[in-house]
C-alpha cells in the first residue's frame, strides 16, 4: 500500500509499454525537501475584496480566503492571487492502450501517453485512483514535465495521442490546455477523461484544443451524485450536451455499482437522455465496478447486470453500446449497426482486428463514427 | 453528570511592550486556567493527573495555517508545554505539531525533532506522514497523521479561535482538519457534518483530552486569514474538556466581537457553525450555552 503507484497497478500491457518512464504516483510519507509545487497563476477566477478569490473553473465556485485551497486541493489563493500548484507536476505517466481510457472509437490499437497531476474536484466513494486523485500535491511524488516535453515524449514513445486521465484533468486545466496546444503542433491528438464538472467558459476553450472527451456519467440522479460523488448531475449533463454539439469526439462511460445506480428504469432514462441530447452515435460503455476506496462492502457488478444495461441501451436506439472491465466479453467489440458484422474485435485492451475502410464498415460500407486516423 | 465547564482566562498584561505575548503572564494564565477547570482536584499535579496518565505521550495540535499573525502562537504552545512539564510530564513525551513543518516555521515555531526536549514538527517530517490505512467513518474517508495515530496517546487541541468564511468558526474541533490528508474535501455546507465527524473518528475521539483556544488575538470577521481591521487583541485563553462546549463559547465570543463592530451574526450571514449541533447530536458534547458552566477570570 505504501509505495503502490498507479504505474505499478497498471495492467500488464500498460506496464510493459511504459518501460523507461519514471515510476510515479508513489504516496509520499514525507517531504524531506520543499514540496514540488508550481506557482502559475490560475485561469478562470475573479479577485474579490479583502484578498479573497472565487474560482470559476468548475461548478463548485469555491470562494477562498488568503492561503486557502479549493475543493480540488491543487489551486490556492495566495495574497489574493489564485495559483495552480500542479502545472507541469505529473504524478502518473504511462503509455497505455487508448482502449484503457476507454476510447473505442479513437485510433484503435494505438497507445496514448497518459498523464495526470494530483487532485480532483469531486470525491467519488468508489474512486479507482484515490491515492493520486484524492490527495494534495504535497502527498504524492511528482515529476516535472513541461507541456512541450510531454508532446516530445509522446512522439518518442510512438504515441499518436496524449491522454489527460487518471485523476480529474479539469483541476490541472492550465497544464492540460497548454500541453494540448503543443501536442496539436506536433500532429498529436489530445483526449480527455473527465467527470464533466467544468464550467461553460473553460469547457469551450478546452474544446478548441482537444480531439476527444470521455465523460464519466456516474449515475442518473442528483441524489446519487450528492451522496456518492459529492458533485452534481446537472453540470455533467450540460458538459455532455456541449461536447456533443461540438466537433470534438464524445464517448460516455457509466460505471454500474450494484444496488447504488443499477436500477433498470434509471439506466433506461439515462440511455434515452443520451440518445435525445447527445445522439445515437455516441459510444456508451457500461463498466464493471470493483470494490475499492470507500465502498468495499459491495461485490463486483454481475456481468448479467452489465449485459442487461447494454441491452437497454440498444433498445433505446443507441448504436454503440459496450460492456467494460470484463475482458473477453462479446460486448467489448464494435459491431456495424447496419449489417451486424464485427468491425473492431477486442479482448481487454487488445485490438485483434479492425475491419474498417476509411471509417466505413468493410463489409457493407456503412460509416462508423469516430476518429480513425 | 454536571454541566460542561469552560474556563476563560484573560489578561490585559499578556502583551509585552514589543507587542508579543509575555511568557510569564501566559504561564500564570495556564496555571489559573487548569486550576479552575479541574476545581476540586487537590493541587496542580492532581489537576494534571485528572487529565492525563503519567506515561502519556501528549500531542499538542496547533493551527499554523494563518502564519505569524493569526495562528496558535508559539509562545502559547510553549507555555502549555511548560505547564505540563512542570507537572510531571517529561518533555520527551510532548509533541507540538501541525500538518507541515513549513507552516510551523511560518507561524514562528522552531522545529525540533530530537530525542530530548519538547518536539516540534509537522506531519510532513521525514518518516512520519499519513496513514497507512484509510479511515472510513460516517461520511468521512481520510488518512490521519501518524503523529495522531501512532506517536500520541493523549491529544490536546491547542487551536486558534477565528472566524472562517466557510465553517463560520474555526476552533478546537476543526483544528483536527489539520490531522487528515484531505481537509479540502470537507468544507462544503459550512463544514457540517464533517468537523463533527472527523472529531468523532477513532483516531481523534479516542485520544482527545482537552481543548484550549488561543484567543490572544481573535479574528472575528473575514477569516481564516488575517485582517487587522477585524482582529481583536482579546488576551484570552479558553479551556475545556468538552470539545463542543469550548467551541460554542468561542463562537459566542466571536459573535460578541462582531456585534461590537456592528457586523451581522454568522447566522445572518448564512454561515453559522452548524457542525456544533451535529457534534452535540453525536454525543461529543454540549452546544447549548445555557447548559454550559462558563467561568471567566482575569489574571494580573
Amino acid at each position: 500500500m505504501n509505495r503502490r503507484s498507479f504505474f505499478e497497478r497498471a495492467a500488464g500491457a500498460g506496464l510493459v509499454l511504459s518501460a523507461g518512464l519514471p515510476q510515479l504516483g508513489r504516496r509520499l510519507s514525507a517531504a524531506a525537501a520543499a514540496p514540488n509545487l508550481s506557482r502559475v497563476e490560475a485561469r478562470y477566477y475573479v479577485k474579490l475584496p479583502d484578498r479573497e478569490v472565487e474560482c470559476r473553473l468548475c461548478p463548485r465556485l469555491c470562494r477562498l480566503g488568503d492561503k486557502e485551497r479549493g475543493y480540488c486541493g491543487v489551486r490556492e489563493n495566495d495574497g489574493g492571487t489564485y495559483y495552480t500548484l500542479v502545472y507541469g507536476k505529473v504524478c502518473s505517466l504511462n503509455v497505455d492502450p487508448i482502449e484503457k481510457k476507454p476510447f473505442f472509437h479513437v485510433l484503435p490499437g494505438t497507445t496514448a501517453l497518459s498523464l495526470a497531476t494530483a487532485g480532483c474536484n469531486v470525491n467519488c466513494k468508489f474512486c479507482q485512483n484515490w491515492e493520486i486523485a484524492q490527495v494534495r500535491p504535497e502527498q504524492v511524488e511528482a515529476y516535472d514535465l513541461a507541456p512541450q516535453d510531454a508532446a516530445d515524449k509522446a512522439v518518442t514513445a510512438g504515441c499518436p495521442s496524449i491522454a489527460f486521465t487518471y485523476t480529474e484533468p479539469t483541476v490541472y486545466f492550465e497544464y492540460m490546455y497548454d500541453t494540448a496546444l503543443r501536442a496539436k503542433r506536433r500532429g498529436l491528438k489530445s483526449v480527455v477523461v473527465t467527470s464533466g464538472h467544468i464550467n461553460r467558459d473553460p469547457l469551450a476553450d478546452l474544446l478548441g484544443v482537444v480531439d476527444a472527451v470521455k465523460v464519466d456519467l456516474k449515475g442518473f440522479s442528483e441524489d446519487f451524485y450528492s451522496q456518492y460523488v459529492r458533485g452534481q448531475l446537472k453540470p455533467v449533463l450540460e458538459t455532455i450536451r456541449t461536447v456533443a454539439k461540438s466537433k470534438v469526439w464524445l464517448e460516455i462511460v457509466a460505471l454500474i455499482i450494484p444496488t447504488l445506480n443499477d436500477r433498470p428504469d434509471l439506466i433506461r432514462q439515462m440511455c434515452r437522455w443520451i440518445r435525445e441530447e447527445a445522439g445515437d452515435r455516441v459510444p456508451v460503455h457500461f463498466t464493471r465496478f470493483q470494490p475499492m476506496y470507500l465502498i468495499k462492502n459491495l461485490p463486483p457488478t454481475p456481468v448479467s447486470t452489465l449485459e442487461a444495461a447494454r441491452q437497454v441501451g440498444l433498445e433505446e436506439g443507441l448504436r454503440f453500446v459496450y460492456v467494460g472491465n470484463v475482458p473477453g466479453h462479446e460486448g467489448e467489440n464494435t459491431f456495424c449497426p447496419n449489417c451486424g458484422q464485427k468491425v473492431i474485435a477486442r479482448t481487454g485492451y487488445e485490438v485483434e482486428a479492425v475491419r474498417l475502410k476509411k471509417g466505413k464498415c468493410a463489409t457493407c460500407g456503412t460509416p462508423i463514427p469516430g476518429l480513425w486516423a | 453528570m454536571g454541566k460542561a465547564r469552560v474556563v476563560v482566562v484573560r489578561s490585559e498584561k499578556v502583551w509585552t511592550s514589543a507587542g508579543d505575548p509575555d511568557p510569564a503572564v501566559l504561564a500564570r494564565m495556564f496555571s489559573r486556567g487548569f486550576d479552575l477547570l479541574e476545581a476540586g482536584s487537590d493541587g496542580r499535579t492532581a489537576a494534571a493527573a485528572a487529565l492525563f496518565r503519567p506515561d502519556d505521550r501528549i500531542g499538542i495540535k496547533v493551527n499554523t495555517i494563518g502564519g505569524r499573525a493569526i495562528s496558535t502562537r508559539p509562545e502559547t504552545a510553549l507555555a502549555l508545554a511548560g505547564w505540563l512539564s512542570s507537572n510531571g510530564f517529561p518533555e520527551k513525551n510532548l509533541f507540538v505539531w501541525d500538518r507541515t513543518t513549513r507552516e510551523l516555521r511560518g507561524a514562528g515555531y522552531i522545529p525540533a525533532a530530537g530525542r530530548t526536549g519538547v518536539r516540534v514538527f509537522g506531519t510532513d517530517t521525514d518518516g512520519v506522514g499519513y496513514g497507512p490505512d484509510l479511515v472510513s467513518h460516517r461520511s468521512v474517508g481520510s488518512m490521519f497523521s501518524k503523529i495522531q495515530t501512532e506517536l500520541t496517546t493523549a491529544s490536546i487541541s491547542l487551536a486558534i479561535l477565528k472566524d472562517h468564511g466557510m465553517a463560520g468558526v474555526t476552533a478546537g474541533m476543526k483544528n483536527y482538519f489539520g490531522a487528515i490528508h484531505n481537509p479540502n474535501k470537507y468544507h462544503d455546507s459550512n463544514c457540517d457534518p464533517y468537523v463533527a465527524e472527523v472529531f468523532d473518528a477513532p483516531p481523534v475521539k479516542s485520544r482527545h483530552r482537552l481543548t484550549i483556544l488561543d484567543a490572544l488575538v481573535v479574528q472575528f470577521h473575514k477569516g481564516p486569514s488575517y485582517h487587522a481591521r477585524w482582529a481583536a487583541k482579546h488576551g484570552g485563553l479558553v479551556f475545556g474538556r468538552d470539545p463542543v462546549a469550548v467551541d460554542a463559547v468561542g463562537w459566542a465570543l466571536i459573535e460578541k466581537l462582531r456585534a461590537a463592530a456592528g457586523l451581522p451574526t454568522l447566522r445572518d450571514e448564512g454561515r453559522a457553525p452548524g457542525y456544533l449541533r451535529t457534534a452535540s447530536a453525536l454525543g461529543l458534547g454540549e452546544d447549548d450555552l445555557s447548559a454550559i458552566e462558563t467561568i471567566e477570570e482575569t489574571v494580573a
